[in-house]
């Protein structure tokens, strides 16, 4: 009897455990193959009261349609900023609104041609 | 929805590891039909033939399916990014190309089935090598050259070279575990065996030379200077799937040798008792390689990121031995830092964070090097008792369930029900403790010998390659590229070890004494590596 149910058993331990040890893995990944290899925030500083483009250059093509850009302000409020493709192979346009003076962020999910999706956070200052 | 897109974003990176050894096991399926099995000359059984397309098949629905799954998962996070699913997706290069391969897929499958239905049907055959031939093809956009601006098509056509010489190497060792299967239980099989070892023998010298050859301009082109190589994720996955190619190819050149002593002077003493378990253990390390080479794809290459890359001096700094923080902050004082540290804008880096993540790693490491130290010691007959050795992993599970989740019962205010049904990451958390529980009590039994079922001796070293692949594939960066490759550095190192350890110990209860008893030797040597590598943590304050 005993033998009977270790062959019943036995064999679905090691499926079973690795089935277990498969749902336990962390869930947090990012893919990261495109990254932002160039970006105007330095060159071109954001003015507080007046809206601003600034461009974005990835080291890959980009879906844009399939991307995401969003403000982030000192309370870690998120809004979304409307974006486009740049002239430029890899450039993303994104248009920001007015800002006061203050710490920012610029928290971006973009979709590469190969499939990978990038997020990745991008901070910045405006100066009074 | 951020639960849902983390669980996509972990099913599409494990898809896609998976979905390259369907792909090797698929073409280099056949490979082996054409250069091994020889369909035109009749030395090969039928019944070898016939498992053998019984694999393609499978692997080629394999591919089909994990391919779909990809494409599903990556839909499901992009309608968690945006909200929504838009057309757009379908118009994108991955769908098209994906949805492509999941067709021929399909194809190569019914085509190996038709094939395997009536062997001399010479239309079914030609179908095979042709959908072969635009399954090959049509991988070229499926790889990260296509996103790439310079040499695109250039990148493309070699990262394609460079799969198909991993295929013929991986689908003919995938090959060789089943036909040793078969040989023991059908004496064809068992004629033919030394034969098919030999011939892939010089199939594999080939498709090695191939898969450095197009390696080493792909590593030439991505990563671009040593400083890259060093002081990246994506170098960093260079070097260890080099180290682990280096095995592999010592293990390949043993199975070569038996082959070779076979056909010259029909010696079958190795090819029958040690080539068959050393290509079982290469299987084990070719999986972790393509999980490596599935990840490489997901990082910025190290030409990208130059401002981004570590110095030799940082990375070395790493390793470096130190006195272990065996002081943590207390609960409180690790509450009031996370706030700052989780901040998007006004982010403050966290102190007692990184002495909290440092406490729990050096203390894992001293119960890690215990155990090796216990482990080596069993290998001598004077110590007898140290033999219990995995009873460590019972303590390091009760150690993990206090320390992991801070927030939780026992340490933090959320309970202990509330905490496990309530948050995906502690209930992952929670399994991972009670499988170390688990795995320290089943070790503990097969190392004192007791009556335990002859495939759970196997779950140990099964485990910690899964382990090491898991921490070799989620050598991803967050938010601050640096500082997380710096941190991964150390996890990947471990992988690479624990990955190293699983195929020791698989060859130590395969492989008889004097051999065996070696490769388990060196496999608790790199446990120890492992605990050491874990006492000596150090964690960047960020």
């Amino acid at each position: 009897m005993k033998t009977a149910m270790h062959r019943i058993l036995f064999p679905r331990w090691p499926l079973f455990l690795l089935a277990l040890y498969l749902a336990a893995l962390p869930a947090r990944s990012v893919h990261a193959h495109a990254v932002v290899t160039a970006h105007t925030l330095q060159e071109q500083p954001v003015k507080p009261g007046q809206p601003t483009a600034v461009a974005l250059f990835f080291n890959s093509t980009i879906e844009f349609s399939l991307s995401k850009v969003q403000l982030v302000s000192g309370n870690d409020v998120h809004h979304t900023v409307p974006i486009k493709a740049g002239k430029k192979r890899g450039e993303l346009l994104i248009e920001l609104p007015a800002l006061e003076a203050g710490n920012y962020a610029l928290k971006y999910k973009v979709f590469a041609a190969d499939g990978h999706l990038t997020e990745d956070v991008l901070r910045f200052r405006v100066a009074p | 929805m951020q639960d849902i897109q983390g669980i996509a974003n972990f099913l599409d990176d494990l898809m896609g590891g998976l979905q390259l050894i369907a792909y090797c096991i698929a073409i280099g399926s056949v490979l082996w039909t054409l250069r091994v099995l020889r369909p035109a000359s009749s030395d090969a059984p039928p019944s070898v033939h016939s498992i053998a397309l019984r694999l393609l098949v499978r692997s080629a629905w394999a591919l089909a399916i994990t391919q779909l799954v990809e494409i599903v998962m990556k839909g499901i996070v992009i309608a968690a990014t945006l909200d929504e699913l838009p057309l757009a997706y379908a118009g994108t290069v991955q769908f098209i190309a994906g949805t492509v391969r999941i067709l021929l897929a399909i194809a190569l499958g019914a085509a190996a089935g038709r094939v395997a239905r009536n062997p001399r049907d010479a239309n079914a055959w030609k179908t095979l090598y042709g959908m072969s031939v635009a399954l090959i093809v049509c991988g070229a956009w499926l790889v990260h050259a296509v996103g790439r601006f310079e040499y695109r098509e250039l990148l493309m056509s070699i990262t394609v070279l460079h799969q198909l010489a991993a295929a013929v190497w991986f689908g003919g060792v995938a090959q060789l575990v089943l036909l040793w299967r078969l040989s023991q239980r059908d004496p064809a099989a068992w004629v033919f065996w030394p034969q098919a070892v030999a011939r892939f023998s010089i199939l594999g010298i080939w498709s090695v030379a191939g898969l450095l050859l197009s390696g080493s301009v792909l590593a030439w082109v991505y990563v671009g200077a040593w400083d890259g190589l060093v002081g990246t994720g994506y170098g960093s996955l260079v070097i260890t799937k080099v180290i682990l190619l280096a095995v592999a190819l010592g293990l390949a050149w043993l199975n070569f040798r038996s082959g070779k002593a076979w056909k010259e002077r029909g010696d079958t003493r190795d090819v029958t008792t040690k080539t068959p378990f050393f290509i079982e253990a290469e299987s084990f390390v070719l999986i972790s390689i393509l999980f490596v080479a599935a990840t490489l794809s997901s990082q910025p290459p190290a030409v990208d990121i130059p401002n981004l890359t570590a110095t030799p001096v940082e990375v070395a700094q790493m390793f470096m031995p130190r006195i272990p923080e065996m002081e943590s902050p207390s609960h409180a004082e690790l509450m009031a830092g996370e706030i700052g540290r989780i901040a998007i804008v006004n982010k403050v880096p966290s102190v007692a964070g990184a002495q909290w993540s440092n406490f729990n790693h050096n203390t894992a490491g001293i119960f890690l090097t215990t155990m090796g130290i216990l482990a080596m010691l069993s290998y001598s007959r004077r110590f007898p008792w140290a033999k219990y050795w995995p009873a460590g992993f019972v303590g390091l599970a009760i150690f993990l369930f206090f320390r992991s989740d801070a927030e939780t019962w026992p340490m933090g205010p959320m309970g202990f029900w509330e905490s496990t049904f309530g948050n995906g990451e502690v209930l992952q958390h929670r399994m991972a403790t009670f499988l170390a529980l688990g795995l320290g009590v089943m070790e503990v039994k097969t190392r004192a010998r007791e009556n335990l079922h002859q495939r759970l001796i196997y779950l140990f070293p099964m485990l910690c390659a899964f382990g090491g692949i898991l921490l070799l594939t989620h050598a991803h960066s967050e938010f601050e590229l640096k500082t997380e490759f710096l941190i991964q550095s150390t996890h990947t190192v471990m992988g690479l070890l624990a990955v190293l350890m699983a195929t020791g110990r698989w060859l130590e209860l395969r492989l008889a004494s004097p051999v065996g008893r070696t490769c388990g030797f060196l496999s608790i040597c790199m446990m120890t590596v492992i605990g050491l590598n874990l006492l000596f943590y150090y964690e960047p304050v960020w």
